[in-house]
């Protein structure tokens, strides 16, 4: 299979594989136990949160705080925030984000607290002018993704962070989980009070993550119980998983081939856009605000799960942003608040690349997809807009 | 076929599970494309899923369906719905099609047993299909030239038929009327002229 779904989920790398095995076998105990045992359990975990804390550049290892995923972190970070501070209930964040932000703010508007939520423009970048005018000095907290999972778009974590330190007394929470391991990172020079990271994104395992607290920012716990993670997150430690994250930590930040993997992404994205002539990017089309794996095409007037399944069959792994999870199906949250036209969300592909593709990957990929689509414009009825679209490109 | 893998909602494994016919229909589907002029259209699309589909049918004189056609763009059950649809009325009257058209239940055994989310596909291929089919009926009953008006084109009910049932039988719905001489069992096209020819001949009585 060729898997350019790499912001649903990465496969575990060999050399994470092989940090975690002795953890799953030969070398046991609670790392809570003051035996040996334990502690060597203790010292492996204490070096996978320096491999954390080492490559989003935190200031201390005792700001990363294992979690079991990426949306524990987010809930954490957010409901902790509101435990904490009770009166604070004025919330901003964006259209755009993960439903592990998206939704948990919702819920939050429905039972009391108040959320502003950021547009984004058709390209889904931010108006940081919409964020100065909505801050007040009442404002708890304020979340924001540095990458878009279904786009990759950037927003400019630091530019906002500014912005939240200038205009209130805020607690800024970055939802980071698409952007580690792709750009580089240095919390301890941002503004940023909290970042929540997954492991699966970036070759661990699935079932562990991190949520970075910044030196001097309180947070209740999450999980009450014994006194793990210095009383922050209760729960006996994951440590298996937590070597691996720590593990895919330390594979990221010596990996050498970003610039490879970008490569192969423009090639993708260039070759697609000028081959089918009813495909057209979904996000901003510069570059360098865009993560260097990802591209979120739209191949107007068919469907995109009837890409997907036809790509699935030929062996290519991809994501759509049209799927029926449930009775009504809709186009993605993302993509309508970019106000991309309903024809075209409805054939949108995520394809996102990693560390394990090949250049002879994505030709066979850019060889296999023309063909599909072009049995799916066929079948489209709306052929007239179809014709009309191939016209005005001639 | 590794089929199952990157999908959310379980579609491809439970079609998998239930016909492997729908899994072939999706990925080789039939009876795409535009039948041959005169042809008729018929049109239904889905508020909910964003599903568009268009139907269109020739028919020769003895209303029999020679060609079925579809376009889609919709998901994988909706395209093999219509592939299996096209089949199925291929080579019938009008009539047995849009009586066939619509049953609920069309295509249950074909498709077997859909996700709840997607139970509505079948149901919008048979709407756009009995639509085609009253295109051609209103046609045909604008061009017929027999001597007695003809309502129902499905079943070939005429007028005077008609009002002979309502009037025999003392007849007051559109269910009995269809009941009593088959108008109406198709595509329901004449339901409007019924309810006229039942609303008139029981003021006359």
């Amino acid at each position: 299979m060729i898997y350019l779904d790499n912001n649903a989920t990465t496969r575990v790398a060999p050399e994470v594989f092989e940090a975690m095995q002795p953890y799953l076998n030969e070398v046991y105990g609670n790392p809570s136990s003051a035996h040996s045992l334990g502690q060597e359990m203790k010292a492996a975990v204490e070096h996978a949160r320096e491999q954390v804390a080492a490559l989003i550049g935190a200031a201390d290892p005792g700001e990363i705080v294992f979690t079991s995923c990426g949306s524990e972190s987010d809930n954490w970070a957010i409901g902790g925030f509101l435990e904490q501070n009770p009166t604070r209930r004025h919330i901003i964040t964006t259209r755009v984000e993960h439903e592990a932000v998206r939704n948990l703010c919702e819920h939050l508007a429905e039972i009391g607290c108040e959320v502003t939520w950021l547009d984004v423009n058709e390209i889904g970048e931010l108006n940081l002018d919409d964020l100065r005018r909505t801050l007040r000095r009442d404002t708890g907290i304020v979340s924001v993704m540095l990458a878009n999972n279904e786009t990759g778009v950037l927003f400019p974590m630091e530019e906002i962070g500014k912005i939240v330190r200038e205009n209130s007394d805020a607690v800024f929470h970055v939802d980071g989980v698409q952007a580690v391991g792709k750009i580089p990172l240095d919390l301890k020079n941002s503004s940023v009070d909290l970042f929540a990271l997954s492991g699966h994104k970036l070759h661990a395992p699935q079932g562990v993550g991190a949520l970075y607290i910044r030196s001097g920012v309180k947070l209740p716990p999450f999980i009450i119980g014994g006194g793990q993670e210095r009383g922050r997150r209760a729960g006996t430690s994951a440590v298996p998983n937590i070597v691996g994250l720590g593990a895919a930590c330390e594979l990221a930040r010596t990996f050498e081939e970003h610039e490879r993997i970008e490569r192969l992404r423009n090639k993708l994205e260039d070759e697609i856009l000028s081959a089918i002539p009813n495909a057209r990017l979904n996000g901003t089309p510069d570059r360098s605000q865009r993560l260097p794996n990802t591209t979120n095409i739209s191949f107007e007037y068919v469907e995109g799960e009837n890409i997907l399944l036809h790509l699935d069959k030929a062996g290519v792994c991809v994501s759509t942003g049209s799927a029926c999870h449930s009775a009504t199906k809709q186009s993605s949250p993302t993509l309508r608040a970019m106000n991309v036209p309903y024809t075209a969300a409805q054939g949108s592909i995520r394809f996102s690349l990693g560390r394990y593709n090949t250049e002879e990957e994505i030709d066979y990929t850019l060889k296999i997809l023309p063909e599909i689509i072009g049995k799916l414009v066929e079948m489209s009825p709306y052929d007239k807009e179809l014709r009309a679209l191939t016209m005005r490109q001639l | 076929m590794h089929l199952s893998r990157a999908w959310k909602s379980g579609i491809i494994t439970s079609m998998q599970r239930n016909s492997s016919l729908t899994v072939e229909l999706f990925f080789n589907p039939k009876h795409v494309g535009e039948a041959t002029e005169p042809r008729f259209i018929g049109r239904s699309s889905s508020f909910q899923c964003g599903a568009t589909l268009r139907v269109s049918l020739h028919i020769d004189e003895s209303a029999q369906i020679t060609e079925a056609k579809f376009k889609a763009a919709g998901c994988s059950v909706l395209v093999a719905s219509a592939s299996l649809l096209m089949d199925q009325v291929l080579g019938k009257t009008t009539g047995e099609a849009a009586a066939f058209g619509q049953q609920a239940e069309a295509l249950k055994d074909k498709l077997g047993a859909l996700p709840v989310e997607r139970s509505g596909c079948p149901a919008l291929v048979r709407e756009a299909l009995v639509s085609a089919i009253q295109e051609y009926s209103d046609m045909a009953r604008d061009e017929w030239e027999g001597d007695e008006a003809l309502i129902c084109t499905c079943f070939g009910v005429s007028e005077r038929r008609i009002e002979n049932e309502i009037e025999s039988g003392g007849l007051r719905t559109i269910m009995e009327v269809t009941k009593a001489c088959n108008a109406g069992a198709g595509c329901r096209s004449c339901y409007s002229l019924i309810e006229d020819i039942l609303e008139e001949v029981n003021r006359e009585q």
